[in-house]
């Protein structure tokens, strides 16, 4: 009882999340986006194509398909450019945040000691720019878990690395 | 004393089941067996035409059988042991004739232990005890025949033991407390089920009695067709028979038929509800035909939730929900086990409760409310979005529908109250150890959680609500989530920032 003490909390001092400077995900993971994007995209102009070759009745709105195919492109490219650019992440001492989102942007925050395990996945063209996927998991369930993908794969070993440090301290 | 006899009892030694028990070990085994082999043995007798040879070698067969199960549940009752390794601090089952296994759980995993009694258990006088464990490897053991008095001290041993290391944290406060394990605290009467039966519930009770007569009518039909009673005269009874008037008799037959299953399945799964005080734990009781017993650990407890409706108010009764960590298993129905439901009591038991598990009646605190932009949503997909979809379908495509476009008038009344009651209700109410949330149209539900029971916080804004500092609040529990919508970001963020110190800075484990 000696080292306990009891001062007022000024909860206006205590730690913003909402300044903490983020780390943006990786410029290489951009690529990784584009190429699932162009393949996406490719396939669904085989599919287009060959609703054209084989269905007479939709020849006459082959422009209109053209356009539409074209919008539905670069929308999707923009979606994913913005996307991109308000993702970011943050190890503080004692959690990690997550911010992400197109339309809401949302900010997780998940203390180390409520962390239950830590996964961390490469893809095949996550691995080609030396990126990797962490997953943080909580009791929360899925909604209570983190997906942070796009870092590059030292960083996110040694990210891995501490938490799993932290939890080991936790119990 | 009795008392005394239940902590003495030595656990440390391997120990088997209770004898008598082998009789329900045995009938269990057996209708097993009989529910896999009942369909092939009823095609056999039914394919061969040669009657002498078959009865005796299916009489033969079952007798066989018979003997050879007994054997089978003999030799396993004999190797099924179980014991308590106070040095590695394990609950330890053996089992298996050929294949050996060994299941062991830490103590302090444990979460739960329930003593229950099926009708048979009732007739030979044993109990079963089934212990939950917590973690991310889930394990589940469970003890078929066990006699009353092993049953009650194995699980004040379990349990005890698994909180031994919690009783010495300073914030538990239950240590002096006398154990008063047998006066129970909280016992519902029947008029009180009466009172829930009639008050709750309608939703379950109409899915059950609906699948029923779908049944009934099914059966019927197979009925009919079976002994070839001419169809049309049966339709011109029912044209006939469905005046206005016959309908109205039906919808309130129907009515008082939901009420009247409502009444029994409540008395049946409520029958003699009782909560006990123990000594680090409330001990819950009830059932007709499956008496179910369940103890709970403060600590164990996620979230406290507990609603009323207009009628529940009328009656002051309140329905009590309290949460335990669920672990997502495919199956819903093993999640909701770990809820327990306390159907009916009055404020001040539902105070007394609050008190046992987290010391004190939580305050509220300071209240937040929602922006106005919440109901203004809402207002937009309920009411303008299909009123203006239904109007111009009625007004000016559809000339045909015009007469009913007059309905339109009772769905925006009903629904502007049902959202002006969402957005009244819709608050969040917070301090130092508690955090409160109320919400609901028809059922009030407030939901409690300690704020070292959060796994996980999000705040999220929409970006066109960042002028107006309009935001949005998700804390992950593991028992669900708390979401308070359209509240001032400014202080939702301080809110964050404050749990976020508050769950870092804290000794108090979740689980």
């Amino acid at each position: 009882m000696i080292d306990f003490t009891n001062d007022t909390l000024d909860i206006g001092n205590l730690p913003k999340y909402e300044e903490v400077p983020l780390n943006a995900v990786s410029k290489n993971y951009w690529n990784v986006v584009v190429i699932n994007l162009i393949i996406f995209l490719l396939i669904l102009a085989a599919g287009l194509a060959a609703l054209l070759y084989f269905s007479v009745a939709s020849r006459p709105y082959i422009y209109v398909i053209i356009s539409g195919y074209v919008v539905f492109g670069i929308i999707l490219f923009l979606l994913y450019k913005t996307d991109i650019g308000r993702r970011g992440y943050a190890v503080r001492e004692k959690d990690i945040l997550y911010r992400s989102g197109i339309i809401a942007i949302s900010t997780t925050i998940i203390p180390f000691s409520r962390i239950q395990h830590i996964a961390l996945d490469e893809g095949l063209f996550s691995r080609m720019y030396h990126l990797g996927q962490l997953r943080i998991f909580t009791a929360g369930g899925s909604t209570g878990s983190l997906h942070i993908p796009g870092i590059e794969i030292d960083q996110a070993r040694q990210i891995k690395e501490i938490l799993m440090k932290q939890i080991n301290l936790a119990e | 004393m009795n008392k005394d006899n239940i902590t003495q009892q030595d656990f440390s030694l391997p120990q088997k089941q209770s004898a008598s028990g082998i009789i329900v070990l045995f009938v269990n085994s057996l209708q097993k067996t009989v529910r896999a082999i009942f369909i092939p043995i009823l095609l056999i007798i039914f394919k061969s035409k040669d009657s002498g040879n078959l009865a005796t070698i299916i009489i033969t067969g079952s007798i066989l059988l018979v003997v050879i199960l007994a054997i089978v549940t003999y030799l396993r009752y004999q190797k099924f042991s179980f014991f308590l390794d106070e040095e590695k601090q394990e609950f330890v089952i053996n089992e298996g004739i050929f294949n050996k296994s060994t299941l062991s759980i830490q103590l302090n995993k444990i979460q739960q232990v329930n003593i229950n009694q099926s009708l048979l258990q009732q007739i030979v006088g044993v109990y079963s005890l089934e212990i939950d464990t917590a973690g991310s490897e889930k394990k589940e053991a469970t003890i078929k025949a066990i006699d009353h008095l092993t049953a009650l001290a194995l699980k004040q041993r379990l349990l005890s033991a698994a909180s031994l290391h919690e009783e010495l944290s300073p914030n538990n406060k239950t240590v002096g407390q006398p154990d008063i394990a047998n006066t129970p605290f909280l016992n519902l009467s029947i008029p009180t089920l009466l009172k829930v039966g009639i008050t709750t519930n309608y939703g379950a009770s109409f899915v059950l009695l609906g699948g029923f007569i779908l049944g009934l009518i099914q059966l019927f039909k197979d009925y009919t067709s079976a002994f070839e009673i001419e169809n049309s005269r049966i339709d011109q009874v029912l044209d006939r028979g469905f005046s206005f008037f016959s309908i109205c008799v039906l919808i309130l037959m129907a009515l008082l038929l939901v009420l009247v299953t409502n009444v029994i399945r409540t008395l049946i799964k409520y029958f003699n509800f009782q909560i006990a005080r123990q000594k680090n734990a409330l001990a819950i009781s009830s059932g007709l035909f499956n008496r179910k017993n369940v103890l709970l650990k403060p600590n164990k407890v996620q979230l406290f939730a507990y609603s009323q409706n207009f009628f529940q108010k009328r009656f002051n009764l309140l329905n009590i929900k309290i949460k335990q960590a669920t672990y997502e298993t495919a199956d819903k129905e093993e999640n909701k086990k770990t809820d327990i439901e306390i159907p009916g009591c009055d404020a001040s038991e539902r105070d007394e409760i609050l008190k046992m598990i987290y010391q004190q009646v939580p305050p509220t605190g300071i209240k937040l409310i929602p922006n106005y932009r919440f109901i203004f949503l809402q207002i937009m997909l309920w009411i303008v979005v299909p009123v203006s979809i239904s109007l111009s379908i009625g007004l000016i495509f559809h000339p045909a529908f015009r007469q009913y476009t007059i309905l339109t008038i009772p769905y925006i009344v009903v629904v502007t109250t049902m959202l002006y009651f969402e957005f009244k209700r819709h608050r969040l109410y917070v301090n130092e150890e508690f955090i409160i949330k109320r919400s609901g149209i028809w059922d009030v539900e407030h939901e409690i959680i300690e704020p070292h029971k959060i796994q996980a916080i999000t705040a999220k804004q929409y970006f066109w609500h960042k002028k107006a500092d309009v935001g949005h609040l998700i804390l992950h529990t593991a028992a669900g989530l708390i979401h308070f919508k359209y509240g001032n970001y400014t202080k939702i963020n301080r809110m964050v920032n404050f749990w976020t110190y508050k769950i870092e800075s804290t000794k108090n484990d979740w689980n």
